[in-house]
């Protein structure tokens, strides 16, 4: 039984590398490399070697609804994040009024993605970490009915994916002005007894992730996430940070910026003057937490409230577990009240300008900018996902937690590292493909 | 291979360039992802475990995404060595993806145009100009189409090779699936474009399940008449040459009956060539799919 | 046994009593609703969910629905055939056929009850109900029997409609399974205005009638109902349809015709036809089984011949290319159907047209690898009266009346009959004493008669358009090679007559009426050099109006205010014309400017060359090959033509000064 390799060199004695050469347990290639001599950490680096795709530049010269089917393809956890934020930024150059019931559909679909992407995190590639195991499947030879319920949680988010948009991963039903096909009234509320049974699994869930041991990491970080004062953080509102930054979604690339660095095929987002956030879970809820279910509200309070969340990353597997409450809490509100729109979609006109908006992707702020002709093609586009943004906080994180694990024994320290690593649910191949409209030579 | 011997198989899934959908289509098994350990022991499968195998040796390997890079090239080259049976899952593995439409940039810049249009600093990418099927760099033994693969094809996979039978996965288009589910053509009904008669089954005819017409997320199938339906679209369906083009041009455009037919029409959108002699119609304002 | 001639009247307000029935007996009753712009068989629980007001246009790979179209508002059956025929209930896509348990060496079988509901199914047309006897004789009708099929179809009520309405791809008629509805029906309904007449054919039927009390049909009623069935063979007998005469053998004689190959360059290969069509009746088994494979179902499928799965055994394929396959389909349903059930295996409902993608029309292929050569109407050559020039007939001028200025038809009566079993596009040589005779074309065959239209030019046409009823005039003729009109059959008719090109072009407008079914699109294209050089104009106007044949006429030039119609060249009434040129055949006659132009555009549009006639002229004077005059290139224009296709003429056209 290999593990991943750890490099140890040997020609400055007091130099130390922990390395994970294959990051395991995280979405797409990655490797992390922490260099130490003495006490000081030297180097930190999270590389991603992730062959690049290049979808700004496939999706030049195409009509939006292939646009929205081609963007779907850079994650295949976060697909309706991808389809969400060009749509609604497409939605929004054309001036395109969304039916009400058409609106409420979309982020039931969103929600679904939330319920399948954050139990498959939380159950599938971060618990094991808590529990010691190798993987899910290890662990439910002890713990069975724990990962059974991550199954049906995701289960769950999959059948809502799937009744909107034909499939999970990859669904068809998204298009400029609404949906291809909307489900019956019937159809929605079929979903609703496995939906009240997902509500009762997410508390469980949190009363179970705030019952774990968290590894001792706090500071203070900055966060950023989409805000708006009546609803959780979603895809409406502002971008806001915690020192103050608010700007309109659509305009993230005025208050940011990126570079690329030689050690990574993805480019690194930080503030225009060069600060680095933290996006995600944990940011949502300290941010945006006012909109959050009352019963996600009430778990929160009783994992520990929101100070531990902010402050300490392991705890963002509590994050997400209410936001998991809240999801499902909101989809059952959603179905409830639901009645079928006359169309399934309006019909709009192109026009040209500059398509852009950011919606929180699972993992965080995603955004994307599309400048299109008359005819709607696109000319130009830049995608940002929310782990590129993270990147270079996660380095960061990475230089601040390794001095508590200097004094293990490398294996371990560097399983340690990848640990951390994990909370933020990195999704790396999404990461991998920028577009910048600027050069920037740092 | 399979079949009546009691040990279980020794299972890799691994990826190259792409989205990771397709694993996915390993973790969406559910309750059945803790049931197959009877037959399979997955021994490599890094989205899944940190118990790592990377280097097999393995009875049956999995693998996702299309080939992008030098080291990719090589490090397949060498997972075959130490591979039983390989089974490659989904359109970038089968077909090189949507990344695949990068080999259509020599119309405009090449590679290196690419990059640039991409990457701050394009000399940090190393990247083959195209992202090409698995099977382009070894023997394949068997696949599973789809953008991403069908769960159901996967079980049936999974089940056949546990029992020793051949696996029902067909190459029928995908009106066979339509037909049998009583759905209304959407391209004769409606006039929508559709590639489905050409474009092999397995997704249960989803888009036209939706009301849109098939885009060839499950590449093409045997016999497919990709001029004929081609001709169809623009005589019948008024869409000129760049209209054909882009509705081929999609997750599966490297294949080569899709292939011809893009390059018949000047190639896809974005990436075309210069107006080719006497190839087709001359652009109209309906623009159809594109 | 049932009176089958009594007729009861359903007024339209009781059609839901009678589906109320139909359900208080524990049946489910599907019948036609409107889904997804289609009108598909689905459950109907009142005439609410009939498609009323709704009618379908069919054609090649296209089907829309309208609403009130055809002032159908108020009827709920004027449309044609379905998306899915019957047989997804009777025969459905996927049907679990055997369950199966192994453990260890044990193999344990479980039978599968086929125990359907009991339905009723409401709207079957003629041609469905042949489809479903067909069935019946396949699947039922021994030595071995689908056990499913046998039950679902003991459980099916049938309601029978009238098809009022036939689409342009049906063709039940030519199939001789439709349109009337007259037999294999439990109740047949007949719709008119107010409601509908109907029938029993069976005793279950005529039970169920007895239930709901309905008064007798009126007379009225009954005519009308009577009347419905004819008016839809009518229009059915304005389209391509099929000849079945000789198809069995004819088709399997041309098992390599290169017709063949052309299909397979469009065939798609797809399955669509063979899904529709509610014959078709092969399947697939596909195992479901458990990951130990404890546990096995089996499930019948609908499957395909299309399929290149469908002919592989282990060592390889039987039928590996698609145009294998695709001649396997038409020569099973044409053909070696009738070896192995007796009857053909298609009904004539038309939705493998209707459903291609690509728009493959049956029709047309059969007529394309398996064409019907001998000409069917008649017209073994006919020995010529007087060919020689020493010996002319007499024929009496009836009546004379000028078409226009310069232009005049002669009606001819008292003939031998030999005249007037002549050829369209044949010529008669006119001869009055002391003047030279003049070749005249027929423009019209009647019984017993004939019309010549003449232009003055020359002293004879002078002299003969100068005369008046009662005189008589010396004649030999027909000669010359007319028309060949059984080069039209199976396919699309293009016809463009140039100013006096129109009368030898008349009788072949007149023949390929009197034999519609046999064509596919028939369009005329006419062009003068003014209004004042259009003939036979009310002629015209009438063809116009009919709807199986469309007219379009174009001048060359016109006063303002004379002319409200089309100006310029006859070739640009066709310039943006769809022509679907490997299945057209086209007839022209005009100046010869107009002919070699025409026929250069026609030849642009794919319509090959042994496929375009042109009607020549040159200067005659026996008409029967012998004085050398009209001699052109290698052809003598009076015995060789004057109607030549444009293969045979080859260089003679282009070349100036021939």
């Amino acid at each position: 039984m290999t593990r991943k390799k750890v490099a140890v060199e040997a020609t400055i004695p007091e130099q130390r590398v922990f390395a994970v050469d294959s990051m395991s347990r995280v979405e797409g290639e990655g490797r992390l490399r922490v260099v130490v001599k003495g006490d000081e950490v030297v180097e930190a680096e999270l590389s991603i070697f992730e062959a690049p795709r290049f979808f700004e530049r496939l999706v030049v010269g195409r009509h939006p609804d292939q646009v929205i089917d081609m963007v779907a393809r850079i994650c295949g956890i976060c697909p309706v994040a991808y389809q969400m934020t060009a749509t609604e930024g497409f939605e929004r150059l054309f001036g395109v009024e969304l039916d009400a019931n058409v609106r409420q559909l979309r982020r039931l679909f969103y929600w679904g993605e939330w319920l399948q992407s954050h139990a498959l995190h939380i159950y599938l590639l971060h618990a094991p970490d808590f529990l010691g195991y190798d993987s899910a499947l290890d662990m439910a030879r002890d713990h069975r009915s724990i990962v059974e319920r991550g199954l049906a949680l995701k289960q769950v988010g999959v059948d809502i994916m799937a009744l909107l948009g034909g499939r999970a991963v990859h669904p068809v039903g998204m298009r400029v002005g609404g949906f291809y096909r909307v489900p019956t009234r019937g159809q929605l509320r079929a979903l609703l007894p496995a939906l009240e049974v997902a509500l009762e699994d997410s508390k469980e869930t949190v009363r179970w992730t705030s019952s774990l041991e968290l590894p001792e990491f706090e500071r203070d970080p900055l966060m950023l996430s989409l805000y708006d004062a009546e609803l959780y953080a979603l895809d409406t509102g502002r971008l806001v940070t915690t020192e103050g930054i608010d700007v309109d979604p659509g305009d993230w690339d005025e208050a940011f910026s990126e570079q690329h660095v030689e050690h990574s095929t993805a480019l690194q987002a930080t503030s225009i003057d060069g600060k680095r956030h933290l996006l995600g879970p944990s940011s949502r809820v300290v941010l945006s937490g006012q909109g959050l279910h009352p019963l996600a509200k009430e778990a929160l309070e009783a994992s520990g409230g929101v100070e531990i969340i902010r402050r300490n990353m392991f705890a963002s597997i509590n994050a997400r577990g209410i936001e998991m409450i809240h999801a499902a809490a909101e989809a059952i509100a959603i179905i409830e009240a639901y009645e079928p729109p006359a169309d399934p979609f309006v019909s709009w006109e192109p026009r040209a300008g500059k398509a852009s908006w950011a919606t929180e992707a699972p993992r965080g702020v995603l955004f994307h900018r599309y400048d299109v002709d008359d005819e709607g093609r696109v000319v130009k586009a830049r995608i940002v996902p929310p782990t590129s943004q993270n990147q270079a906080f996660m380095e960061d994180d990475m230089r601040g937690f390794a001095g508590s694990v200097l004094d293990l024994p490398e294996p371990e320290a560097a399983a340690r590292l990848e640990a951390l690593i994990r909370c933020y649910d990195p999704c790396i191949s999404c990461a991998t493909h920028f577009l910048r409209l600027e050069v920037e030579r740092i | 291979m399979a079949g009546n011997s009691t040990k279980p198989l020794r299972v890799g899934v691994v990826k190259f360039a792409s989205c990771d959908g397709c694993q996915l289509g390993f973790l969406d098994l559910g309750p059945a992802l803790l049931e197959i350990g009877v037959k399979y022991h997955i021994i490599e499968f890094g989205e899944a475990s940190s118990n790592r195998t990377p280097d097999g040796p393995f009875d049956v390997l999995f693998v996702e995404g299309s080939i992008s890079t030098d080291e990719q090239a090589r490090h397949i080259r060498r997972m075959r060595d130490r591979t039983g049976v390989l089974v490659t899952i989904g359109a970038c593995a089968t077909s090189g993806g949507i990344q695949a439409l990068r080999a259509w940039a020599g119309n405009d810049g090449g590679i290196a145009g690419f990059i640039d249009a991409v990457y701050a600093m394009p000399e940090y990418i190393d990247t083959l100009a195209t992202a090409t099927p698995v099977a382009d760099h070894v023997d394949v033994d068997a696949e599973l189409r789809g953008c991403p693969i069908d769960t159901r094809q996967l079980v049936e996979l999974l089940t056949a090779t546990a029992i020793g039978r051949r696996p029902q996965l067909s190459s029928e288009a995908v009106c066979v699936e339509c037909k049998r589910a009583g759905r209304v053509c959407v391209m004769v009904a409606r006039g929508e474009p559709c590639l489905g008669p050409i474009i092999s089954n397995g997704c249960d005819a989803l888009c036209p399940g939706m009301a849109r017409g098939c885009y060839g997320c499950f590449g093409p199938r045997e016999s497919a008449n990709g001029d004929s339906l081609a001709g169809w679209f623009a005589d019948s369906l008024d869409l000129d040459d760049a209209a054909v083009a882009a509705t081929f041009a999609g997750f599966t455009a490297w294949s080569p009956e899709l292939r011809a037919v893009i390059d018949a029409r000047g190639g896809p959108p974005g990436m075309r060539a210069a107006p080719a002699s006497g190839s087709g119609k001359a652009a109209n304002s309906k623009g159809g799919a594109a | 046994m049932i009176d089958l001639t009594a007729r009861a009247w359903l007024a339209r307000e009781d059609l839901d009593r009678l589906i109320a029935l139909l359900r208080e007996d524990g049946r489910k009753v599907v019948g036609p609703t409107i889904h997804d712009s289609a009108i598909v068989y689905d459950e109907v629980t009142s005439s609410a969910d009939l498609p009323t007001g709704v009618t379908d246009e069919q054609g090649p790979g296209r089907y829309r629905i309208a609403r009130d179209g055809n002032g159908s508002s108020g009827h709920a059956f004027d449309f044609a055939s379905s998306p899915m025929s019957w047989k997804s209930h009777t025969y459905p896509a996927a049907v679990p056929i055997s369950r199966a348990t192994r453990k260890g060496e044990t193999v344990v079988y479980e039978e599968v009850k086929h125990d359907s509901p009991r339905m009723a199914y409401l709207g079957v047309r003629a041609c469905d109900i042949a489809a479903l006897h067909i069935h019946d004789d396949v699947l039922a009708g021994g030595p071995y029997i689908d056990e499913d099929y046998a039950d679902r179809r003991g459980k099916a009520f049938i309601v029978a409609v009238e098809c009022a309405m036939p689409s342009a791809t049906c063709f039940c008629a030519s199939m001789g399974t439709g349109p009337e509805v007259s037999w294999g029906f439990d109740v047949a309904l007949t719709e008119l205005d107010d409601g509908f007449v109907v029938k029993a054919g069976t005793e279950a039927g005529e039970r169920f009638l007895e239930r709901l009390h309905l008064d007798e049909a009126s007379s009225i009623q009954a005519h009308a109902a009577a009347g419905v069935g004819v008016e839809a063979r009518a229009r059915m007998s304005k389209q391509l349809g099929v000849t079945t005469e000789g198809l069995k053998d004819r088709l399997v004689a041309e098992l390599e015709s290169p017709g063949w190959d052309e299909i397979a360059e469009r065939c798609l290969a797809c399955t669509n036809c063979t899904m529709a069509c509610p014959t078709c009746f092969c399947t697939d088994v596909k195992q479901s089984s458990d990951l130990l494979g404890t546990q096995t179902t089996g499930e019948r499928h609908w499957a395909s011949c299309f399929t290149l799965d469908f002919a592989r055994v282990a060592h390889g394929n039987f039928r590996p290319k698609v145009k294998d396959r695709y001649r396997q389909w038409l020569t099973h349903k044409f053909s070696t159907w009738v070896d192995q059930f007796g009857t053909y295996g298609c009904v004539g409902c038309g939705r493998c047209i209707t459903w291609c993608p690509v728009g493959i029309d049956v029709r047309k292929s059969l007529q394309a690898v398996a064409p019907v050569r001998a000409p069917t109407i008649g017209s073994e050559k006919p020995v010529p009266v007087s060919a020689n020039p020493g010996r002319y007939s007499i024929g009496t001028i009836a009546d004379l009346w000028p078409e226009n200025r310069n232009v005049y038809t002669l009606l001819l009566k008292d003939l031998p009959e030999a005249v007037c079993c002549g050829v369209p596009g044949q010529f008669l040589m006119l001869d009055l004493p002391g003047f030279s005779a003049v070749p005249i074309s027929v423009s019209r065959y009647r019984e017993g008669e004939i019309y010549l239209t003449v232009r003055t030019e020359g002293s004879t046409t002078k002299a003969i358009t100068s005369l008046h009823p009662g005189s008589q005039i010396g004649l030999r003729g027909p000669v010359g090679r007319g028309w060949p009109i059984e080069e039209g059959f199976g396919r699309d008719v293009v016809i463009v007559a140039g100013g006096i090109g129109l009368p030898p072009l008349r009788p072949l407008v007149d023949q390929i009426f009197k034999r519609r079914g046999h064509f596919g699109r028939v369009r005329l294209f006419y062009g003068a050099r003014t209004p004042n050089d259009l003939l036979f104009m009310e002629e015209i106007k009438s063809w116009a109006a009919r709807d199986d044949i469309t007219v379009a006429v174009t001048v060359d030039r016109a006063q303002v205010g004379a002319w409200s119609g089309a100006v310029g060249v006859v070739t640009h009434l066709f310039d943006r014309e769809p022509i679907d040129g490997g299945h057209t055949t086209a007839y022209v006659c005009g100046p010869e400017k107009m002919m070699t132009a025409t026929a250069n555009s026609l030849a642009g549009r794919g319509i090959l060359p042994e496929h375009i006639f042109l009607s020549m002229e040159r200067h005659m004077q026996c008409g029967i090959g012998l004085c050398g005059h009209c001699q052109m290139g290698k052809n003598f224009v009076c015995k060789d033509g004057p109607v030549f296709s444009r293969r045979e003429l080859g260089e003679s056209l282009d070349v100036e000064g021939l």
